[in-house]
C-alpha cells in the first residue's frame, strides 16, 4: 500500500492537536458551520480557511496542516474567534500549529515563519529590534543570491531612512543587563522542554 | 402547605398568549375557578401575530376563535386584560396575587365600531405589526381582538383630541378619567404563561439589520405576509416597495451562538421553510436561498421540509453567513463560506430574513415571585412557595405551537392537582 503517491492519515492527530495545542481541547465543538472562513479577511488568500482546517485536523491530515499558509497568513485580527458561535478560540490555535509547523520543519518556505525568526533572534540576542539586522537576516534567509537582490532592490530606500535618522549606522541597540534576559529566556526553554508550566 | 389565612383553589394564569389561552381553558373547562391576567388590551399573543401556522399553512384565527368561544362559554373563566401581575406571596392553595391594571380608557360597553379610531388624529407606533406601521389613538389591539373593545393609547389623555374621540363614542363608551389600579387576589396555584420576545437583531452587528434596511427578521417577514400586516400581504421589501423576489434566509441569526443565545429555539427552521413556500405562492419567479447548519425538522415536521426541499427554486446553503454589506441598489449581500463546496461567496439579495430565534421574557420584568429559572433564563416548575407555581408553553422553552398547547395541558392539569390535591 505503501507509496510515494499515497496520502498518509495521522488518526490519532485531532486528540494529539486538542491535547497539546493552547485552545484546542475545545476542537470538539466545532460545528462547521463556516462563520469563521466567511469572516476572514485575507481568506482568498489561504491554502485552506480556519473551518477546513479544523475538518483536515479531525480527518488526521497531519501535514497537510501544518504545511498549509493558513498558519503564516492569519493577521490575527480575531473576527472568528469574536464571531465563533461555539466559542473556539481560532486564532489562538492556528498560532500553537504554527509554532508546532516550525519545529517539526514544516515552515522553511514560508515568508512569515522567516521572518519571525529574524526577529526572535533579534529579540533573544539584544533584547530589541534592530531593523537593519531583521531585515538582513530576513532577506537572507531565503539564500545568498535572494539575499544580495533584495539588499539591491531595498538599497535606496535604506538609504533614505538613514538620513531621515530613522534608521542608525553603528552598533545595534540593546537592553542594559542582558544576562538577566538570558538566564529569563534559558529558564522558559527549560521549562518548555520538560513540556510543563511552572504551575503543572 | 400554609394552614393560617385564606384559601383558594382558584388557578390564576399570568399571559393570554396560546398557552395561557389553553391553560385556563382546559382547566376551566375540568371545572377549575381561573383567573387569565393578560399584559395588553388584548389576548391572543405571538400566535395573533402569525399569518399562517405550519406545516399545514393553515390561518390563527381559526383556532383563537374556537379558543375565544370556549372562554366565552365558561362561567369560571374570568379574563382581565392591561393588567401584570406584580408580586405572589405565600403558599401552595393560599398565594396572595397582587394585581395591577393600566387604563385603557374604553369600557364595556364599547361595541367596536370604530368611531373613536375616525375621531383620532395622532398615530401611534403598532406593536402588533412590530412597529412596521401606526395606527389611530384609539384603536382596536387587532382584527382578531378579546375583547372586541378599542383602547385609547396614554398620550393623547388630557389632550382636546381626547375630548373629540369621547365625544365621537354614540354609546358612551370612553372612561377618559380611568387610573392605573392595583389589587390582591387570593389564588391556590399559578401558572406562568409569559411567552417569549424575539431576539434583539440589532445585537447580530456582521448582519446589520440597523444598517440596511432590507434586512428584516421573520416575524416581520410573517406581518409582511399576512393580510392584517402593514403592506396587506404583499410581501415587499421595506427600502422602496419593490416586490422582493429574490430573497435570502439565515438560520440560526442568534440561536446556538454562546455570544447570544445558546440554544436551538426549535421554530425557526420550519418558519423559514413556511417563509419560502408564502414566497414561492406569491411570486411565480420567486426565488429563495436559505443559509442553514443544519435543518431541524423532525417527526411531522420532515414531510413539510422534504416539500419546500424539492421546489427547484428554494436552494439550501449549508453556510452560516458572516456578515451582510450593502451595494448601490440597495441590495443586501451576504459574504461567507459554502461549507460543502468551499467556496467563498459574495451574492446580492432583494430581501434578508434573519431567522432570529425565542428570548425568554422572565428576565424583563419578573415579578416578585420566587421564580425559579433555568440556566437560559426560561421558568421552570418551582419547589419553593409550596410548589404550586408552573410554567406553560415558551415561558417554560423554545416550543411551536403544536407543543405549547400540549405543554399547556399538562401544566393544567398540575395546577389542578396542586389546588385539590394533598
Amino acid at each position: 500500500m505503501a507509496g510515494a503517491e499515497t496520502a498518509t492519515y495521522d488518526l490519532g492527530f485531532a486528540k494529539w492537536v486538542a491535547g497539546n495545542i493552547s485552545g484546542a481541547d475545545k476542537l470538539s465543538m466545532c460545528m462547521q458551520c463556516g462563520m469563521c472562513s466567511g469572516s476572514c479577511p485575507i481568506g482568498t488568500q489561504m491554502d485552506h480557511g480556519p473551518r477546513k482546517l479544523i475538518m483536515m485536523i479531525r480527518a488526521g491530515m497531519r501535514d497537510a496542516v501544518l504545511s498549509a499558509n493558513t498558519l503564516w497568513n492569519c493577521t490575527q485580527c480575531y473576527n472568528c474567534t469574536v464571531r465563533c458561535p461555539r466559542g473556539i478560540p481560532v486564532t489562538e490555535i492556528l498560532q500553537g500549529l504554527a509554532t508546532v509547523a516550525v519545529a517539526e520543519g514544516h515552515a522553511g518556505g514560508e515568508p512569515t515563519a522567516r521572518f519571525s525568526e529574524a526577529f526572535w533572534w533579534s529579540l533573544a540576542k539584544f533584547g530589541r529590534t534592530d531593523e537593519r539586522l531583521v531585515t538582513s537576516r530576513f532577506y537572507f534567509s531565503a539564500g545568498l543570491a535572494e539575499g544580495v537582490r533584495k539588499s539591491r532592490e531595498n538599497l535606496a530606500i535604506a538609504l533614505r531612512m538613514i538620513k531621515a535618522r530613522r534608521m542608525h549606522l553603528g552598533a545595534p541597540h540593546k537592553i542594559k543587563r542582558r544576562k538577566n534576559l538570558q538566564a529569563i529566556l534559558a529558564k522558559a526553554r527549560e521549562i518548555e522542554a520538560r513540556g510543563a508550566g511552572e504551575g503543572d | 402547605m400554609a394552614a393560617q389565612g385564606a384559601r383558594s383553589e382558584t388557578i390564576l394564569v399570568v399571559g393570554g398568549g396560546i398557552a395561557g389561552i389553553t391553560t385556563a381553558v382546559e382547566a376551566a373547562e375540568a371545572g377549575a375557578e381561573v383567573v387569565l391576567v393578560e399584559r395588553g388590551p388584548s389576548l391572543g399573543g405571538r400566535v395573533a401575530q402569525l399569518s399562517r401556522y405550519f406545516p399545514k399553512l393553515c390561518h390563527p384565527t381559526c383556532g383563537l376563535e374556537i379558543n375565544y368561544q370556549r372562554i366565552r362559554g365558561n362561567r369560571r373563566l374570568r379574563v382581565i386584560t392591561m393588567a401584570t401581575v406584580a408580586a405572589v406571596t405565600g403558599d401552595r392553595g393560599a398565594y396572595t396575587a397582587r394585581i395591577e391594571t393600566r387604563p385603557r380608557h374604553v369600557t364595556a360597553r364599547c361595541t367596536g365600531c370604530g368611531d373613536c379610531a375616525r375621531a383620532s388624529q395622532t398615530r401611534v407606533p403598532n406593536p402588533y405589526n412590530y412597529d412596521l406601521d401606526t395606527v389611530p389613538a384609539a384603536h382596536l389591539a387587532h382584527p382578531m381582538a378579546y375583547p372586541m373593545r378599542y383602547v385609547i393609547a396614554d398620550s393623547v389623555i388630557g389632550t382636546p383630541e381626547a375630548d373629540r374621540i369621547e365625544a365621537a363614542c354614540r354609546y358612551g363608551a370612553v372612561d377618559l378619567g380611568e387610573e392605573p389600579g392595583a389589587f390582591d387576589m387570593v389564588v391556590g396555584a399559578v401558572v406562568w404563561a409569559t411567552g417569549w420576545r424575539p431576539y434583539d437583531a440589532a445585537k447580530l452587528q456582521p448582519y446589520g439589520y440597523e444598517r440596511h434596511a432590507n434586512v428584516i427578521t421573520n416575524v416581520e417577514m410573517e406581518r409582511l405576509a399576512a393580510t392584517t400586516g402593514p403592506t396587506l400581504g404583499q410581501i415587499l421589501r421595506p427600502s422602496d416597495a419593490k416586490p422582493a423576489k429574490r430573497v435570502a434566509m439565515i438560520q440560526c441569526a442568534g440561536s446556538r451562538d454562546h455570544n447570544h443565545l445558546p440554544y436551538c429555539s426549535r421554530i425557526c427552521c420550519l418558519a423559514s421553510l413556511k417563509h419560502a413556500a408564502y414566497l414561492r405562492e406569491a411570486y411565480a419567479d420567486a426565488e429563495v436561498d436559505i443559509y442553514y447548519i443544519d435543518i431541524r425538522a423532525h417527526d411531522k415536521l420532515e414531510s413539510f421540509h422534504a416539500r419546500i426541499k424539492a421546489d427547484p427554486r428554494v436552494r439550501f446553503i449549508k453556510s452560516k453567513p458572516a456578515s451582510i454589506s450593502e451595494n448601490e441598489a440597495g441590495d443586501p449581500v451576504l459574504h461567507g463560506e459554502d461549507t460543502l463546496t468551499r467556496d467563498l461567496y459574495e451574492t446580492a439579495y432583494d430581501m434578508v430574513v434573519l431567522a432570529i430565534g425565542m428570548a425568554p421574557t422572565a428576565g424583563d420584568a419578573m415579578p416578585e415571585a420566587a421564580l425559579e429559572t433555568d440556566e437560559y433564563g426560561f421558568i421552570v416548575a418551582a419547589e419553593t412557595l409550596g410548589g404550586g407555581m408552573f410554567s406553560a408553553g415558551v415561558a417554560a422553552g423554545p416550543l411551536d405551537v403544536s407543543l405549547s398547547v400540549q405543554s399547556a395541558t399538562a401544566a393544567a392539569l398540575k395546577a389542578i392537582q396542586a389546588v385539590r390535591g394533598g
